[in-house]
């Protein structure tokens, strides 16, 4: 597992150093650092506003980045041919894979536990220290984009980033929307567009069960069963959807 | 099953286009590279030596036969445990020091924390890049990343050297460093297999020739079997004001011709009795470039005719 930890470092390496992350982040911190300003221009509650502004903004730019970083992961390989020298080291192509997709994971945790710091100085100077609630929020999101991540792991595995982009983004979006898919299918006269229905809400990742974040916002306890479920179905989904990812990418010839 | 790289009937198929139209970039190549020699594989562009090369290297999956690494089959990733590879062309992580990507292949082949250090700084002296251990590689030429690329492949210490034109890219001192470094490892007693078009770095590196052509293997051996010992002919050049009788070739005072070894001696008593003398004698030897274009001509006469091998 060395060889694998070996990947994981170059791949949190490469990405700590990559430019174009420094930029999202930056907007990132920007949008924090603009949220409290938001109690100036709302009525009624506005710290729940500030929270959910906040909040929301991580969510995005954790989203953006889990896409970004994620499509280009194993194309950049190809693309760039240094995936000729590493195939050649004694290191099976799951192995690669996996340390990969690690590499990407920690950068997303590293870059959450950033944006949780801020959270707590930014919102925190202005409301008083967080509540717990608000960082199991973010704790469930990082779930939510270890899962986004697997998907754009595959995706990068046989598509062009442009593409996996593309792809990725359709899971994530359909993904916050999968209850909705299931009460149209649910709701509908038509039994093929039932089944249809149905068959994605199952196959689809289910991004809304890591939301939690309308919950944390206003002070609602989120029950320690949805969140063990949550968790049960990251790790469950996130395995398998690299499996495939490491079929695919065990087949391929590198050009 | 002997040598260090054994290859059955190895093939690669291409498909390309929306039809999916078959191309074959290999067929049925049976190799056997010995243990402790320098092996060269050459062959026009296109021959396969690339296509070869990656499928012993896991980058590409060869669609027919079979192939062996230190005994190992190549679908096995650790038969490439003591291999060391440079691709054709340079690439490697644009972020990394030169330091930090020894560092990482080090640690990709497993070598310990502290040998890992010596080991680099050691390599990077060997091929002159100690005084850039701390620049990214984004910013080297192409010649330093070569150089690179060739110190990335010695980290692990390997018994086998793959090198894909290990001198493409590389001025004449790059060139030099390189064939001493491949000359040192084969004097260490081990194994270098590496493709080149630069023929005279074959000749004088290897002790075993593959050539390849049109991704078939068209011949296997030494050199002097592949390409004969034995002078075929002997230009000899004379001083001599008079014409001779036969195919002699006058340029100003001097006649030239080529002959077969045993005519040279009463040629030489010919030119003496006409009051001539000897400039010079030089025996000609077929060379490896004549083998290989020779191989061109046979296999792809279309090609040939298109290097002027053939009229």
């Amino acid at each position: 597992m060395s060889r694998v930890w070996a990947i994981a470092t170059n791949t949190f390496r490469e990405a700590v150093r990559d430019k174009v992350l420094h930029s999202i982040l930056f907007f990132a911190v920007i949008l924090l650092f603009v949220s409290p300003a938001m109690r100036e221009i709302t009525i009624g509650d506005s710290d729940k506003v500030v929270r959910g502004v906040a909040l929301g903004g991580i969510s995005l730019i954790g989203g953006i980045i889990a896409i970004f970083l994620g499509v280009g992961l194993v194309y950049k390989e190809i693309e760039r041919k240094t995936i000729y020298t590493l195939a050649s080291k004694p290191i099976s192509r799951w192995m690669l894979l996996l340390g990969k997709y690690l590499g990407l994971w920690i950068t997303l945790a590293v870059e959450m536990l950033v944006l949780g710091f801020l959270y707590t100085v930014i919102v925190g100077t202005q409301q008083g220290l967080p509540s717990p609630d608000i960082y199991l929020a973010l704790v469930m999101l990082m779930m939510e984009l270890t899962l986004v991540t697997a998907w754009a792991t595959l995706f990068s595995t046989f598509a062009a980033p442009t593409t996996a982009a593309a792809y990725s983004l359709c899971i994530y979006l359909i993904g916050h929307f999968a209850d909705d898919l299931k009460m149209f299918g649910e709701q509908s006269d038509n039994p093929a567009f039932q089944e249809l229905a149905l068959t994605l809400y199952r196959v689809l990742p289910n991004l809304a069960l890591f939301n939690i974040r309308a919950e944390a916002v206003h002070g609602i306890a989120v029950p320690v069963s949805e969140v063990g479920y949550a968790l049960l179905y990251c790790v469950g989904y996130s395995v398998a959807v690299l499996g495939v990812a490491m079929v695919v990418f065990e087949r391929r010839d590198f050009k | 099953m002997t040598g260090v790289i054994h290859t059955e009937g190895l093939g690669k198929v291409y498909r390309s286009g929306f039809l999916r139209l078959p191309f074959t970039g290999l067929e049925g190549l049976s190799l056997t590279v010995p243990a402790g020699t320098a092996f060269g594989f050459v062959g026009p562009n296109g021959a396969g030596k690339t296509t070869a090369i990656k499928i012993l290297m896991g980058i590409q999956r060869q669609t027919s036969g079979r192939a062996f690494i230190h005994g190992l089959p190549i679908e096995d990733p650790l038969c490439r445990r003591r291999v060391g590879f440079v691709p054709e062309r340079p690439y490697f992580y644009e972020h990394l020091t030169a330091a930090e990507f020894l560092d990482f292949y080090g640690r990709l082949c497993e070598v310990p924390v502290p040998e890992r250090s010596r080991r680099a700084t050691r390599l990077l002296e060997r091929v002159n890049l100690a005084r850039f251990a701390n620049v990214q590689l984004g910013s080297f030429s192409k010649g330093m990343l070569q150089r690179a690329g060739l110190a990335q492949a010695l980290m692990g210490d390997p018994d086998l050297l793959v090198l894909d034109e290990p001198m493409s890219g590389l001025d004449p001192l790059g060139r030099v460093l390189v064939r001493d470094i491949i000359l040192e490892e084969r004097r260490e007693g081990k194994t270098v297999f590496f493709s080149s078009h630069i023929l005279s770095d074959i000749e004088a590196i290897c002790d075993r020739v593959a050539i390849l052509v049109l991704g078939k293997l068209r011949g296997q051996g030494t050199l002097p079997e592949l390409i004969g010992q034995s002078v075929q002919l002997v230009d000899c050049i004379f001083e001599i004001g008079v014409d001779l009788p036969g195919p002699w070739l006058r340029e100003g005072s001097r006649l030239r011709a080529q002959v077969p070894p045993d005519d040279v001696g009463p040629l030489i008593d010919r030119v003496r009795a006409a009051g001539g003398s000897v400039t010079s004698i030089v025996p000609q030897v077929r060379s490896l470039e004549d083998l290989l274009l020779s191989e061109v001509e046979r296999a792809a006469p279309a090609d040939a005719r298109r290097l002027g091998v053939l009229a």
